[in-house]
């Protein structure tokens, strides 16, 4: 069979292969990325929008668990002001209640635990960001008010006993508010407000019905209970928080590192390529160069 | 050789068989270089031998026309793969700028622009980031400006769509004429050759028909039926007639359905074509089915993403404490009438950030539940069984695959078309070494018998003068 004629041609389209072949080197180099387009790898390309969503989802929880944090830390420490306060207020009473004070030293005592008072009931209604803390959802509403028209005082919660959660990227729920009831109120004469009230009015007068008193006194002790308990809750979630912050932070090095080895160029082995194809386009050129010279047809030898 | 004379015609008819064989040379390679020409072979005849007493003496040879060195299967083999390549690759073209518009992000950058797979993530992270803090106003800014990328980059997208579609249908139209211009040609170069030459070899006018139908494959996809007298038809793949011998049947288009449609006579046969070859085939193809399909990807998407995320911010309560009513409804996308055209359209239609309905209905405005059920939509089937963002990463996965899968085809046939293109050069081409080699051989026979002219001459001189010697020169 005839060799084809017109060789020169397809050399010359094996030229063009090798250029458009450097082309996309090149590109690949400049730009350190292996993949530019969908065909070039489909399967990367898809595996690439759920990598980026999973480190986007990461690198949100991260930002959220900053905001919760404070937050959190905010309201432990509140507690913990309570708990304080409580405890002197707890001393206090148990003085007052031993009989050994005059009229005057019991209704300081009185006024003292009244001022313990208004400053856990400040505490109860701590706002972060200007939103109330204790309030369960109400976050705008001032959770605890106290009307001075009845003896003892009555505290009320005007909050309600919804509890918000904030979901980790694995699906996990991290408590971020106790409802204010649950903390200060518990349940019945264990109220926080309660018990403080009674005293306050207990010790007013200045002659102390001792068997009243030592019972309100036992019910601030079991308030005092409760409003620990529930800081428990506070810094168990901040524990989790923590955790989840930095189980976070790992996979999401993890991803970055996938994410980086799909899309990234190897530019050791994306230069080799290169240089290959360089070579092999120099060759072709000679190739061409040798070829195409007129003088080769049989017709220049002729005389 | 029965006389001196004899001797003479036998000699001078070797004379010109060599000069028209030499003329057929010259014609090949001042043809070399020119498209479509078919090297031509001179055709020698022996002469009829003449009978005398029994004994038989030659009668030399003529050389009776050139015959071109064509081979029609190879040719139609050809024709054939270059309308599937040229299809392909119409195609690809297409196809290379529908996945331009869903550049993968190599995520060296933050995040592309207009990338819709991170779009969606940021939008439904936002929700996420709310859960945090459900009354900060710019983490419900946020939010607002998050969907408004969304649907942006959504609509983008989909808006590119539709222009690169129509920009299809408007090079599709453009082929109508090529191809009837062409089927024109064929029918009156049908005509030509069944006149001039019905039984014989019809060379450079049969070359230009070649070289008509070749071009024609790559417009559209065509089946040749041979006729009588040298004559050929031409009809689509599908069988619909272009060219009967002597006359031809025009392609004409119209606008159906909000695209050009093409018809021969009253019959339609854009769906034929489309599955035909040629360039025209791989146009529609892109035009008619992978367009809409990545159009219709990218609707069911913008569908659901607006109707599930509008229908949950109308179950919770904004930062007033107003729950969402059909009469009055907290949408934060416009509300899609129905799947098709819902991506072109994407759009944010809420202004307010604090309409954003972050707590359950009937909670107070620090709930965050209807927050975390928004963010939680990301990882619910929402859009065709699969979360929004897996739906998209099967998106892309399919269109690349799709673009490499007519890529790979594409390169085969090319290689193929190369290498037909190889085989019939081989047997067609005029190759200049071949000419150069038979010019050098009938020059020596031209010279060999004027060498036998001039002995006969002197014998001839020798016999008028009776015996006598006389120098000839």
């Amino acid at each position: 069979m005839r060799v084809d004629p017109s060789y020169v041609s397809n050399l010359v389209g094996s030229l063009d292969q090798a250029q458009s072949n450097e082309q996309q080197l090149t590109a690949e180099l400049s730009s350190g990325v292996a993949i530019n387009s969908l065909s070039q790898n489909p399967v990367a390309a898809g595996e690439n929008v759920l990598l980026l969503n999973q480190i986007q989802q990461d690198d949100s929880f991260t930002q959220s668990s900053n905001l919760v944090s404070g937050q959190l830390q905010v309201a432990d420490s509140a507690l913990g002001g309570v708990v304080t306060q409580l405890t002197q207020a707890i001393s206090l009473a148990t003085g007052a209640d031993n009989g050994t004070l005059n009229a005057a030293d019991i209704r300081s005592v009185g006024s003292q635990i009244s001022g313990i008072l208004d400053e856990v009931q400040s505490l109860a209604n701590t706002s972060y960001q200007g939103q109330y803390i204790f309030a369960g959802g109400q976050t705008s509403t001032t959770p605890f008010t106290t009307s001075t028209n009845g003896t003892p005082n009555v505290t009320t919660y005007n909050g309600d006993q919804n509890v918000n959660y904030l979901s980790t990227p694995n699906g996990q729920k991290i408590q971020l508010n106790v409802p204010g009831s649950q903390i200060f109120l518990g349940a019945g004469s264990n109220s926080v407000f309660a018990a403080l009230n009674s005293l306050v009015a207990d010790y007013s007068s200045g002659t102390v019905n001792t068997t009243q008193a030592i019972s309100d006194t036992q019910a601030l002790s079991t308030a005092l209970g409760y409003v620990s308990q529930n800081r428990v809750t506070i810094d168990n979630s901040i524990t989790q928080l923590t955790a989840a912050s930095d189980a976070v932070t790992s996979s999401q090095t993890q991803l970055t590192g996938a994410q980086t080895n799909l899309m990234q160029a190897d530019v050791a082995e994306v230069s080799t390529q290169l240089s290959l194809s360089e070579t092999q386009q120099t060759a072709l050129e000679d190739v061409i160069a040798q070829l195409d010279q007129a003088s080769n047809s049989l017709f220049s030898k002729l005389q | 050789m029965g006389t001196i004379n004899s001797a003479f015609s036998l000699i001078s008819g070797a004379l010109d068989a060599d000069q028209s064989a030499l003329s057929i040379v010259a014609n090949n390679v001042a043809n070399a270089n020119t498209p479509g020409y078919t090297t031509e072979i001179p055709n020698w005849q022996e002469n009829q031998p003449v009978s005398i007493n029994g004994v038989s003496y030659g009668d030399g040879v003529t050389e009776s026309g050139a015959v071109s060195l064509r081979d029609r299967v190879l040719e139609e083999r050809l024709d054939q793969q270059q309308q599937l390549a040229s299809s392909s690759s119409a195609r690809l073209t297409a196809l290379n700028s529908v996945q331009a518009l869903f550049v993968p992000d190599s995520g060296t950058a933050s995040a592309t622009a207009g990338d819709i797979g991170n779009d969606i993530t940021s939008f439904f992270s936002s929700f996420a980031s709310l859960e945090a803090a459900p009354t900060n106003s710019s983490l419900r800014q946020e939010v607002l400006s998050s969907a408004t990328t969304l649907a942006g980059d959504v609509s983008n997208a989909a808006a590119s769509l539709n222009t690169q579609r129509s920009a299809l249908d408007q090079e599709a139209f453009g082929v109508t004429s090529q191809v009837n211009s062409l089927t024109g040609a064929i029918a009156q170069l049908n005509q030509q050759i069944q006149t001039t030459t019905p039984d014989g070899n019809a060379g450079t006018l049969e070359d230009q028909r070649q070289q008509d139908l070749s071009q024609l494959s790559q417009l559209i996809g065509i089946n040749q039926v041979q006729t009588e007298n040298n004559g050929l038809s031409v009809t689509t793949t599908s069988g619909q007639l272009l060219v009967s011998e002597g006359s031809s049947f025009q392609l004409t288009s119209g606008p159906l359905g909000g695209v050009t449609n093409f018809f021969v006579g009253t019959t339609n046969i854009t769906a034929q074509l489309a599955s035909g070859g040629g360039q025209l085939g791989g146009l529609l193809t892109a035009r008619d089915q992978d367009i809409p399909s990545a159009l219709n990807t990218l609707d069911q998407l913008a569908y659901n993403v607006s109707t599930k995320v509008n229908a949950q911010n109308n179950a919770g309560t904004d930062l007033a404490g107003v729950t969402g009513t059909a009469a009055n409804p907290l949408n934060i996308f416009s509300q899609p009438a129905a799947i098709a055209g819902s991506a072109v359209s994407m759009s944010v239609v809420m202004a307010d950030p604090n309409q954003i309905a972050a707590a359950a209905a009937g909670q107070g405005t620090g709930d965050n539940s209807n927050a975390t059920a928004m963010a939680n939509l990301a990882n619910q089937a929402i859009v065709g069984g699969q979360t929004p963002t897996d739906f998209y990463s099967s998106f892309v996965s399919t269109l690349g695959a799709t673009v490499s899968g007519v890529q790979a085809d594409n390169t085969a046939q090319n290689a193929s078309v190369t290498q037909l293109q190889s085989q019939n050069n081989a047997l067609s081409g005029v190759n200049l070494n071949d000419e150069a080699a038979a010019m050098s051989t009938l020059q020596t026979s031209y010279q060999a018998a004027s060498q036998v002219f001039t002995i006969l001459n002197t014998i001839m001189t020798s016999a008028l003068n009776l015996g006598t010697e006389t120098a000839v020169t």
